[in-house]
């Protein structure tokens, strides 16, 4: 009876470990690829890219200086929204995080390990576009996560087999440390 | 165990199957944890900030009297990393350990986090409004009842915050305060008033031939430890022609360890031998009462009357000390010492000013009279420093009401009945005048980490409100105060500011009237005991300022090597007589009080002498300040006749306490064992060796070098398996150590060169690598193993060599295997040596650590699982495994609790559980620098950054930089003489390079050639 009850577990375990396996090797191991929170505030990408022509660079002021891209302060939306539209819903929600001087508590989507450094104005320096990355970001309503974000997208890149190609140092330590 | 294994039906080998695969789920699902985390940006941008970019305030560091210029990089508003002000006419770029840790006093768990007001006989927490209220009324009463009874003791600093203290206390009627500052030698300071004019003048070691200290321990915090440090390496960096060191004293300080000689006199006769080298005294009866060797004796005299100039210095530990220096200013005087290497032109002026202890033992009587109705305490720690003889906290007891500014806990303020916490010196807006002429700006780096408020503001807050000074303070803040000083007032200051430094002087402190002196004590020989008790300041915890910041409670001693505890030590002779060994519990016992702690068996002390360090073992001054004994309380009301506390006064009894206590030591040996690790050569062989011999035979014959010609001395088989020789000889591709490979990855080569001349020992290297690298401290009691009865308490890890230093200070000595004074102690820096053919990388069976083609040998933590095989192939012993999780918040090792964490590098990976971790070189500077570059569109300019440690560096030591490009400077360094690699028999073609340390033999031993 022991005996029997033994191998049942241990087969249990060993199919759940062979199941979990199969499924991270064909799934891109651990993504969260197509991850699309719903935002304290609802902001409409195509809006502001497509139809006002606004740069990337007018919100994600530090995208091209900093390894940080930035995220606008509440005074840059209210520098508009405190005329334009300022009676729609969502804006009158943005409104209030500003009267009651809050910060607006965004959900974050992209994000890599600790032990991962991005630099993002090396990248948006030596060319590669938003999009690139972001995906058709300028047509997404509801900001969703479009690649992986997983090492072997970004080394597919680095050793030049994307398209465009790009090509940049490879070596563990151009972004672990 | 094996009954629990019968009834689930599993048997270890089969739940280790199990586990295994258990452990895939587990890893797959702990990747993919959708832990929502918010991005907060700014409500309203700040001015000229960009997030993750980092901004840089100059300020002044308060860490010791000295007043360096620091400057603070900010990111994203917490200050992260202190560096030495290169624009600083003091620190020169440089920085000391005490002066790095001072982030750790800015995030001190400790810190009072809002006013504080005992209430029913306990502490509790208070808002401004109401704590400030208290303190009106508080200083109401007083002057109703004269106000001559208050007393305001300030930790002494340079500046104008003093004059306006001063100026604030007679605004109320009260006396000018009283400036503090206990690990301060203030014997010293007025012998060099009354010799030179100057309470410190600059030790100029360069003008010198011979220097003569008598525990004058200018590299052990003796004076402004960074610019002497400076100046001594700059001395001996000359090599030929530099000055040699002769130290006189019962033990061998870092700078006794530094010294070429050392006259071991014994405590209280080191006037004897100054007399002798006048001439007042024959050699023989100096030596005599010395107890010197006499010949070794007639040997320094003879070179110092040999010497033009000279230069004596002496420390006042002693209680006969005011004979010491009277002495020693009549040698000063005829060597031709004074104005060439005693420069009173360029006095260090943060000594000026400070009250000798006496001051502090004449309020005791005071307070125990009751005629002191008020004390006011900043930032000073009387109740710990001032020792127990003196009764000092006892006394201060009976004040009726104690007012304390303490940023963090310390005894004095856990006595007090209201605290109003002061912002740390990077919160706050002062100046300091660190050289005649020039003041040294102090201004915010961040936004207040608590609710704190500058005492200076305090003070303006509360005279504000008060009918009769309220006119007086129509000024808003300090600040609007201190610009209107500067010359140019705002524009001035805006000018000044990017350098912390402007043309200007401070406002004079008023004057205190002269104290009285302390009794005469006792001759030390006359007092009852069985050995001389040597009580001195720690090196980087000093009077204790420094024991709550575990970077320095980790950071070994540069001279015995040991952490987190108090050591009695004794010299092993000694120990042998007595039966004791090594970590043995000794009580030591004076007539003021007594001590248990095990004993360190030192060879650079006196067989009659024993010695214990100041500044552990505090009561009540937070959670890591607990560690140690406290010396303090060993010492017997003695001082000097200049109203100084006489460390050394005493003898003691010294008994076995039974049992033993295991040294949380990081020494494994202080013997080489023949291994020519730290190597030197004497003055008299340099230039004679001929052509540096670089270009090793056997190296031209290794595989894979060919397309690898770096400069000599680091000509190295990078990674020779990697398409070299063994590679597709058909193909164009050589990989991507190929230095024409398209990546252009292997374009440099980073290297770093140490001139073990230059290097002390201080170990600045070494805190300087924790804040840059985010090394977490692992000596702390509750970060130890719970389950060994022996080796629990403070340091408990370190006694299993769980440190996690990335860089430590090795010391070696040479000689002395008899217990004879006569030994020669070498100090090297060991950190990972960047293999060119690195032991650990072939055993790694997950490739986590691998050479990366410019040279570094590269930890990928992500990759480790903690084999600890490269750890074990690792000649240098230079790879630290994390045993705990030291970086995860939610373990009880946790070694950065909230919120020491915020000074965390944002470009350093803070390593958890189960992962080795060693030196990278400041890898995340080298990609800073290269995106930092590429960014302004440039290439990199020869020496444009460094790495933490030699940016720290204050004896200039350590060169880095890329040894594949002429033209930065240790690409010259690697082809000095002196150069040589740790075990180069080994073949790891190390990237560090060391230059040999030079010997300076006393002259008569000196080869005839020299």
């Amino acid at each position: 009876m022991a005996l029997r009850r033994k191998w049942l577990t241990v087969s249990g375990f060993i199919a759940i470990a062979a199941a979990a396996t199969m499924l991270s090797a064909f799934s891109g191991a651990s993504t969260s690829q197509g991850f699309s929170p719903e935002q304290p505030v609802h902001f409409p990408h195509p809006l502001h890219v497509q139809t006002l022509k606004m740069n990337c660079l007018y919100c994600h002021f530090s995208a091209n200086k900093s390894p940080d891209p930035g995220m606008p302060a509440v005074a840059t939306c209210m520098g508009c929204h405190a005329l334009v539209a300022a009676n729609k819903p969502e804006i009158m929600k943005l409104a209030a995080y500003w009267n009651k001087k809050q910060p607006v508590p965004w959900v974050r989507m992209h994000k890599v390990p600790e032990y991962v450094h991005f630099p993002h104005m090396s990248h948006v320096n030596a060319g590669v576009s938003c999009q690139t990355c972001h995906g058709p970001i300028q047509n997404m309503t509801q900001v969703y996560q479009y690649s992986s974000l997983n090492m072997g997208w970004c080394v597919s890149c680095h050793i030049g087999q994307s398209n465009p190609p790009f090509k940049a140092r490879y070596d563990c330590a151009a972004c672990h440390y | 165990m094996s009954t629990e294994t019968e009834s689930t039906g599993i048997k270890r080998r089969d739940f280790l199957k199990v586990v295994g695969g258990g452990a895939a789920v587990a890893a797959s699902i702990g990747c993919s944890s959708d832990r929502v985390e918010k991005l907060i940006p700014y409500l309203v941008s700040p001015d000229n900030t960009v997030p993750g970019v980092s901004t840089y305030y100059a300020t002044t560091c308060r860490g010791c009297a000295a007043s360096c210029g620091v400057i603070a990089e900010t990111r994203d508003g917490r200050t992260t990393k202190l560096e030495g002000n290169p624009a600083h006419p003091l620190n020169r770029g440089a920085l000391c350990a005490t002066g790095q840790a001072e982030l750790q006093a800015l995030y001190n768990p400790d810190r009072y986090r809002s006013p504080m007001i005992r209430k029913n006989g306990k502490l509790v927490a208070a808002k401004w409004d109401e704590a400030l209220q208290l303190f009106s009324q508080k200083l109401g009463q007083t002057r109703s009842r004269g106000a001559n009874n208050a007393v305001f003791i300030n930790q002494h600093e340079s500046g104008s915050f003093p004059a306006f203290l001063d100026q604030w206390l007679s605004d109320y009627g009260m006396p000018p305060h009283i400036s503090y500052d206990s690990g301060v030698d203030t014997a010293a300071i007025a012998a060099h008033t009354a010799a030179y004019g100057v309470a410190w003048p600059r030790f100029d070691f360069g003008a010198t031939t011979l220097i003569i200290s008598f525990g004058g321990d200018f590299l052990d915090g003796w004076g402004p430890s960074v610019p002497q440090q400076l100046d001594w390496a700059d001395a001996r960096a000359k090599l030929v022609g530099a000055p040699r060191l002769v130290y006189v004293g019962a033990r061998r300080s870092l700078t006794g360890l530094n010294a070429d000689s050392w006259l071991d006199c014994k405590p209280g006769t080191e006037v004897s031998i100054a007399r002798a080298l006048s001439g007042d005294m024959p050699v023989a009866q100096a030596a005599q009462a010395s107890g010197v060797d006499a010949a070794r004796l007639q040997s320094v005299v003879d070179e110092y009357r040999a010497a033009k100039p000279g230069l004596v210095i002496a420390g006042g530990h002693v209680a006969n000390s005011t004979d010491l220096f009277t002495v020693v200013a009549a040698l000063n005087h005829s060597n031709g010492a004074v104005g060439t290497s005693i420069r009173p032109d360029q006095a260090i002026l943060g000594y000026e000013g400070i009250a000798p202890a006496a001051e502090l033992r004449a309020l005791v009587d005071r307070m125990n009279a009751g005629s002191v109705s008020l004390i006011m305490v900043r930032g000073a720690n009387p109740a710990y420093n001032m020792p127990r003889s003196t009764g000092f906290a006892q006394a201060m007891a009976k004040v009726p009401f104690k007012v304390s500014f303490a940023s963090i806990m310390n005894d004095t303020s856990e006595m007090c009945d209201l605290i109003l916490p002061d912002h740390h010196s990077l919160e706050q807006w002062g100046d300091a005048e660190p050289v005649r002429g020039t003041l040294s700006l102090q201004q915010p780096a961040m936004d207040p980490v608590f609710d704190s408020l500058a005492t200076s503001d305090v003070l303006i807050k509360v005279a504000k409100g008060d009918p009769a000074n309220a006119a007086k303070y129509a000024l808003p803040d300090y600040r609007t105060w201190l610009i209107a000083r500067i010359p140019g007032g705002d524009e001035g200051m805006a000018t000044a500011l990017p350098k912390g430094i402007v043309a200007g002087s401070s406002l004079a402190r008023t004057a205190r009237p002269a104290s009285s002196a302390f009794a005469a004590a006792p001759d030390i020989a006359s007092t009852s005991g069985d050995l001389f008790l040597f009580v001195y300041h720690h090196p980087v915890l000093g009077d204790g300022r420094g024991a709550n910041k575990p970077w320095l409670q980790e950071l070994p001693d540069p001279v015995t090597k040991l952490t987190w505890q108090t050591v009695v030590e004794m010299h092993p002779l000694t120990a042998a007589k007595m039966g004791l060994d090594n970590s043995d519990l000794v009580t030591v016992t004076t007539s003021a009080g007594k001590l248990t702690a095990p004993v360190y068996l030192y060879l650079g002390i006196r067989q009659d002498t024993v010695a214990v360090a100041t500044g552990r073992g505090h009561v009540n001054a937070g959670r890591y300040a607990k560690a140690g004994e406290n010396a303090y309380d060993l010492l017997p009301l003695a001082g000097n006749s200049a109203g100084g506390i006489a460390m050394v006064s005493t003898k003691a009894s010294v008994t076995k306490a039974g049992g033993s206590m295991l040294l949380a030591t990081t020494e494994g040996s202080a013997r080489q064992h023949l291994r020519d690790i730290a190597r030197a050569i004497p003055i008299g062989e340099l230039g004679l060796a001929g052509e540096p011999k670089h270009a090793e035979p056997q190296e031209e014959h290794l595989p894979g070098d060919a397309s690898h010609e770096f400069l000599p001395g680091l000509r190295s088989p990078v990674a020779n398996d990697a398409q070299g020789d063994f590679g597709d000889p058909a193909s164009k591709d050589k990989g991507m150590y190929d230095p024409n490979h398209w990546s252009h990855m292997a374009q440099r080569r980073w290297a770093m060169t140490i001139d073990l001349a230059r290097c002390t020992g201080c170990a600045a290297c070494v805190t300087a690598c924790y804040a840059e690298n985010n090394i977490p401290t692992v000596g702390a009691e509750w970060q130890g193993p719970q389950i060994m009865p022996d080796r629990t308490g403070f340091g408990a890890n370190i006694t299993r060599s769980r440190e996690m230093a990335w860089i430590r200070l090795e010391r070696y000595y040479e000689g002395g295997e008899d217990g004879s004074a006569d030994f020669e102690t070498r100090f090297i820096p060991m950190m990972c040596q960047h293999c060119g053919n690195a032991p650990c990388e072939p055993v790694c069976p997950v490739y986590a650590t691998y050479h990366a083609p410019d040279g570094l040998n590269v930890q990928v933590y992500n990759r480790c699982v903690g084999t600890r095989y490269c750890s074990n192939n690792c000649p240098y012993k230079v790879r630290y495994f994390n045993w705990f999780g030291y970086g995860e918040p939610h373990r009880s090792q946790y070694a950065f609790p909230e919120p020491l964490n915020w000074q965390l590098n944002p470009d350093v990976t803070v390593r958890g559980k189960g992962v080795m971790e060693k030196c990278s070189m400041c890898v995340q500077r080298i990609r800073g620098a290269e995106h930092r570059a590429k960014l302004e569109n440039r290439p990199l300019r020869p020496d444009e950054f460094t790495t933490a440690c030699a940016e720290a560096c204050p004896s200039r030591a350590i060169t880095f930089g890329d040894a594949a490009d002429e033209s930065w400077s240790v690409t010259r360094l690697i082809k000095d003489e002196r150069a040589y690699h740790v075990f180069e028999e080994l073949n790891t073609f190390t990237a560090v390079v060391y230059l040999k340390k030079v010997n300076h033999p006393a002259p008569a031993t000196a080869p005839a050639h020299a």
